[in-house]
């Protein structure tokens, strides 16, 4: 990891890239950034589609309560692995286990989980740590670059390498599979493994994305760049690389922001995919759709 | 319990048969000794009132719901279904064409890594089948109830199915559309010999095409030529229903 931080410093020093990035957290920011925002780009097409917009919310508020159990665990604070990743998929898998099995509607079971998970990962950290650490808080909550590790990136960088790699190779199964159950089964799918992979591979990109954009801001970094891609194409082509662009530069450019300004990384990262969108709405009239694509790409 | 099996088919043998079959969910008895054929070359009718299994049905027919009981195909060839759903459950402001649609059911190459250009002609002529062809650039999300209907069923035809299972074919569709696609239903079946499978409450529509009809509400309430259901009081009594059978 050293060489490449002093390769990238060394560009710094030579006038490349801004002088922010001599510092090493800002390399491993800008890194990050680069890991995440078209993985996350390109996720946000899927859940856009299949409505899963408040499924991505609920992952990143049980993240709290991961951090609180991987510290009862005994796992160090900078590095709640196990904690965090067990306790979000259980809680995704179960929530789509139960979706599969009830009556009831996605977006209750969705409402049920959302706040209670919050809720009782504040009390169990506050429980776990005998105190309530305010800034272990607002790092969860709305992610800290200073507190990004290598071990993190190394983290994220193998977690995303797996899930692209996966999320490429069913692309066009999980948006069938999510269109209907029993066409898809007319086309020799199974839906509900479909449906159980897709919400593994969101989870496991959520949390690896929480220390940088935070667990109350990841669900704009999912769905805003593809809500802003919607504004200005024609077809799903399009959708998905326009969403992958807004979503890059939104992380990179929010990352540098932030190296400037005293406030969380998420935040600003926010704050540029948002200004995205309402961009891509002033194009609209130009370049949208009126209900035909005209042309090919 | 399912089973198929390749043999000739003979007119008016069978190519479904469903005996005794039943579905329970949560403990409640969706589906109760559900027996009926559906015959090769035939359109066959299933109705019934909202709730009274249909879906249910469909589920257990394509294998993606537990039962009890017996399904057996009697295929001759591919032992393709063609499904045509009532509606598809995604945002409808996303931006999928009619040509990205079709495209995800015929490439395992991520759609958006693939070239657009060599699959155009392919897609035009599995939507000609349907004269549907036009439609390949408009989003899917923008279609009417009927230039939908189409699509889907277009999609159901390819590759050509043994059995087309149509899921509540008139719903979303105005007079105009329904009556369009029914002429459709009927030249498949005339033209191409396709067995058909209607599942709906549109029950002037069914009656119209149908070759039999059964009518489901947990059980089978009747199963028979769609001739013994044109006096309006059988319905009525059936299904606690106030309908007109008027067939037109």
């Amino acid at each position: 990891m050293e060489c490449i931080y002093e390769i990238i410093s060394g560009w710094a020093v030579a006038g490349y890239l801004p002088a922010i990035f001599e510092h090493t957290f800002m390399i491993r920011g800008l890194l990050a950034a680069l890991i995440i925002g078209p993985l996350l780009g390109a996720m946000g097409t899927v859940v856009v589609t299949k409505k899963m917009s408040f499924f991505t919310q609920t992952i990143g508020n049980a993240a709290m309560s991961g951090v609180a159990i991987g510290l009862l665990f005994g796992e160090p604070i900078e590095g709640t692995y196990a904690g965090l990743y067990g306790f979000c998929l259980i809680v995704a898998l179960l929530m789509t286990f139960v979706k599969n099995r009830s009556r009831l509607a996605n977006d209750t079971i969705i409402g049920v989980v959302l706040a209670q998970v919050l809720g009782i990962g504040i009390i169990l950290m506050i429980v776990v740590t005998s105190q309530f650490n305010i800034h272990q808080v607002e790092a969860i909550l709305f992610g800290s670059l200073i507190t990004l590790t290598d071990m993190d990136l190394i983290t994220l960088a193998i977690a995303s390498v797996v899930v692209g790699m996966i999320f490429i190779c069913s692309f066009n199964r999980i948006m069938l599979g999510g269109f209907n159950p029993i066409l898809a089964k007319s086309r020799g799918l199974n839906p509900v493994f479909l449906e159980y992979v897709f919400v593994m591979l969101m989870t496991i990109v959520v949390v690896a994305s929480l220390k940088m954009i935070g667990s109350l801001l990841v669900l704009v970094l999912v769905v805003v760049p593809a809500a802003g891609a919607q504004n200005i194409v024609r077809n799903l082509r399009q959708f998905v690389w326009v969403s992958v662009l807004f979503s890059t530069v939104s992380t990179t450019v929010g990352l540098l922001l932030s190296g400037f300004l005293p406030v969380p990384s998420g935040a600003v990262i926010v704050l540029v995919s948002s200004i995205l969108f309402y961009g891509s709405l002033l194009l609209k009239p130009v370049l949208g759709r009126a209900g035909v694509s005209q042309g090919e790409i | 319990m399912m089973t198929q099996q390749n043999k000739n088919s003979p007119a008016e043998a069978n190519l479904l048969e469903i005996r005794d079959l039943s579905v329970t969910l949560g403990g409640n008895t969706i589906l109760d000794q559900v027996n009926m054929e559906v015959k090769h070359g035939h359109i066959h009718a299933l109705i019934g009132p909202n709730g009274a299994g249909k879906t249910t049905l469909i589920r257990s027919i394509m294998g993606g719901m537990p039962h009890k009981g017996t399904i057996r195909f009697l295929f001759s060839d591919t032992g393709r279904i063609g499904y045509v759903p009532q509606l598809l459950e995604f945002d409808h402001s996303v931006p999928i064409t009619v040509f990205d649609f079709i495209s995800l059911m015929l490439q395992r190459v991520p759609l958006f890594l693939s070239r657009r250009r060599n699959k155009r002609e392919r897609i035009k002529k599995i939507l000609g089948a349907t004269h549907c062809q036009h439609l390949i650039d408009r989003l899917i999300g923008g279609l009417s109830g009927g230039e939908f209907r189409r699509v889907l069923l277009a999609q159901a035809l390819s590759p050509a199915p043994e059995l087309l299972l149509l899921d509540e074919p008139a719903s979303n569709v105005d007079e105009h559309g329904a009556r369009q696609f029914e002429k459709m239903i009927v030249q498949l079946k005339e033209d191409h010999g396709h067995s058909i499978l209607m599942v709906g409450h549109d029950i002037q529509m069914m009656l119209r095409v149908a070759d039999r009809v059964t009518a489901i509400n947990r059980t089978v309430t009747f199963d028979g030529s769609p001739d013994e259901l044109k006096d309006p009081g059988r319905i009525a009594s059936l299904f606690g229903l106030n309908v007109s059978t008027d067939v037109r």
